[in-house]
């Protein structure tokens, strides 16, 4: 080999390992060798077939080169897995060398560039199919609601049965930051074709004269400001969905007049006397408990069961576990793409706060949470120090015995004190004395709890 | 006894479950996630040995299935990939119209490296087809036109996947009719 050669190789950090007319290695360069420890592997004198079944089919076509009758034999990202979650690729490349009869085949180790492509790929291959295929987009979107716990399983579980009846009304129920509008797009998306439209109004955000023109739509002339028509929501929804947010917060005149488009699947725009068909499916979504709402008659009690036709309770994010973690996680990378950042994960400190915090707000809070602290963030992992809580720390969030109220329909109280010995086992890895810390109990009376509830 | 190493080759446009297929073959296992393949995977299956017709002899047959990235374009890298393959099998999407039509050009550019390799058609995730008939009519014509039998598959429920790689094995001559 010449020496600008060896020099070129040595630069660009490409292996080589020389071989004979009959296929077996004379020469692995201590670079190639590297490369192989690095898959965990070993290279040395033997079948080149055998430590590069890649090659395996193509023996005659490397011989020709080996003969100098051919010029060169290529693979590109030939992928070698360390083990299922790590992938090394190499490009391989065969060239006749410069002792007779001999084959030379280089090895570069391409890892990054593959998977650079590999994520560009996945981008453009998903947007396609997300486009195209209906079944793509249900599992893609089913995959959006994050976590694995009985939970969220349940709920996607829910979701993909309504996925089959578009025109399903669906009431969606949860704290606030739980989530009720990401499970609303779901729903959308999986049930109607990818341009269907989905159209939301805020109820508490608009004032009731501007939610009936809004959801209703007004002809010219309806009123002073009316200079032109205009279509309202239900139109504009019109074979997609139309999301009523914060149901609750609805004025109750407005409530009897949706009521009343909902059962009729009709309506009219303000200043028209002509009835114009709905075709479209309701999601509402509230924090309020409203059947509360209904007893205290702030809430229609028609419209209640005409909207709970099927209801989903989104779970606060304190009932998910060691969910809270692939949450947060998902969000680190995110916040890593916006700010630019490469934070690789929490620090044990961090994992724990996060875990005992209750996060009233839900995800909307822990997200806040964590992008403020990506903002400072300068060390690999975030630390329990970068995490600011509501201005405070985590003792300070959790739920002081004021906030568990009894509901109306009663509980067991075993059944909650089971239920929570179950949590804190999962919060911490099943650690007994992490749990027993969590539930502010001794690790001996812990015990005794597991022993009654027959957890041990 | 002897043993005897065949290159397998599945090849198809993105996404229509070559990986998955192979995941079912020869791990029996399926995962929802979709992860588009770069480059080349080899993944190893032995077959049960067979008795050679001409002189008694045991014979080892394993399969080198290479699990290739769908391709877009073609190149002498492609052919590289294809070369001195024993066999194939061409995956179209039962729910995606548009991967049969890319059928054809796959088949030229497998057949042009490797001419003497056995071909089967395969229409994958049967458990989400809705049966229409134009599609079914669609992969047989492709089948007849490349001399080769259709197989339908669901890589996620494993139907029809053993019985693919078995009419494989039995064309190249791996297994006993």
């Amino acid at each position: 080999m010449s020496d600008a050669l060896e020099q070129l190789l040595i630069y660009k950090n490409l292996g080589t390992v020389l071989f004979d007319e009959q296929l077996h290695i004379v020469e692995a360069d201590k670079r190639a060798q590297e490369l192989f420890v690095s898959i965990g592997q070993r290279l040395h004198k033997g079948q080149l077939l055998d430590f590069f079944p890649e090659l395996i089919g193509s023996e005659e076509y490397l011989k020709q080169i080996v003969r100098q009758k051919e010029n060169d034999f290529r693979l590109d990202f030939v992928n070698r897995a360390i083990d299922d979650e790590r992938a090394a690729f190499f490009n391989l490349l065969v060239l006749p060398a410069q002792q007779k009869n001999h084959g030379l085949l280089v090895l570069e180790n391409v890892t990054d560039q593959a998977l650079a492509v590999q994520e560009s790929n996945q981008q453009r291959y998903e947007l396609i199919l997300y486009k195209r295929d209906p079944e793509f987009r249900k599992q893609f979107l089913s995959e959006s609601i994050l976590g694995k716990s009985e939970a969220i399983e349940r709920i996607r579980e829910t979701i993909q049965k309504l996925s089959k009846f578009p025109s399903a009304t669906v009431l969606l129920m949860g704290e606030t930051g739980s989530g009720k509008n990401l499970a609303a797009r779901v729903l959308h998306y999986s049930s109607m074709s990818a341009d269907a439209p989905i159209v939301e109004i805020n109820c508490a955000a608009l004032p009731e004269h501007l939610i009936e023109s809004e959801l209703f739509g007004y002809e010219k002339g309806a009123f002073t400001h009316a200079v032109t028509s205009k279509r309202g929501l239900l139109e504009e929804a019109r074979g997609g969905t139309l999301f009523l947010d914060e149901i609750g917060e609805m004025p109750l005149n407005m409530q009897a007049k949706l009521l009343h488009a909902l059962e009729t699947k009709q309506f009219r725009r303000l200043g028209s006397t002509k009835p114009i068909e709905t075709d479209l499916r309701i999601i509402a979504a509230t924090n309020r408990h409203l059947q509360n709402e209904v007893e205290a008659k702030r809430f229609r009690e028609d419209l209640y069961y005409r909207l709970n036709v099927v209801s989903i309770t989104m779970p606060p994010l304190r009932e998910l576990g060691t969910d809270i973690m692939i949450i947060s996680e998902y969000l680190l990378k995110l916040f890593n793409v916006e700010f630019k950042k490469n934070v690789k994960g929490f620090t044990d400190e961090a994992r724990q706060l996060i875990l005992s915090y209750a996060w009233p707000g839900n995800v909307r809070e822990l997200s806040n949470c964590l992008e403020r602290a990506m903002i400072f963030a300068d060390h690999e992992r975030l630390d329990a120090a970068e995490l600011v809580i509501s201005g405070t720390q985590a003792q300070q969030g959790k739920p002081s015995a004021q906030q568990w109220v009894v509901p109306p329909g009663g509980i067991v109280l075993e059944e909650v004190e089971r239920q929570l010995i179950m949590s804190a086992l999962e919060q911490s890895g099943n650690n007994k004395s992490k749990a027993a810390r969590l539930l502010g109990l001794t690790r001996d009376t812990l015990r005794y709890r597991l022993d009654k509830y027959q957890l041990s | 006894m002897a043993s005897v190493k065949k290159k397998i080759c599945l090849i198809g446009s993105f996404a229509v479950g070559k990986t998955s297929l192979i995941q079912r073959y020869v791990y029996d296992r399926f995962d929802e996630k979709y992860l588009s393949t770069i480059g080349v995977k080899i993944s190893q299956k032995a077959l049960p040995p067979i008795t050679d017709s001409n002189d008694g002899q045991m014979i080892q047959h394993t399969f080198l299935i290479w699990d290739i990235a769908g391709l877009e374009k073609f190149d002498s890298v492609v052919a590289n990939y294809f070369r001195g393959a024993a066999g194939a099998l061409i995956v179209a999407d039962l729910t995606r119209q548009e991967t049969i039509e890319h059928l054809n050009p796959l088949y030229d550019r497998f057949t042009s490296a490797s001419p003497d390799a056995a071909v089967i058609v395969l229409g994958n995730k049967l458990d989400i087809f809705k049966e229409d008939k134009q599609t079914q009519a669609a992969l047989k014509a492709r089948a007849a036109d490349f001399n080769s039998e259709l197989v339908l598959t669901s890589a996620k429920t494993g139907e029809g996947v053993e019985q693919a790689f078995l009419k494989l094995s039995q064309k190249i001559g791996c297994r006993s009719e």
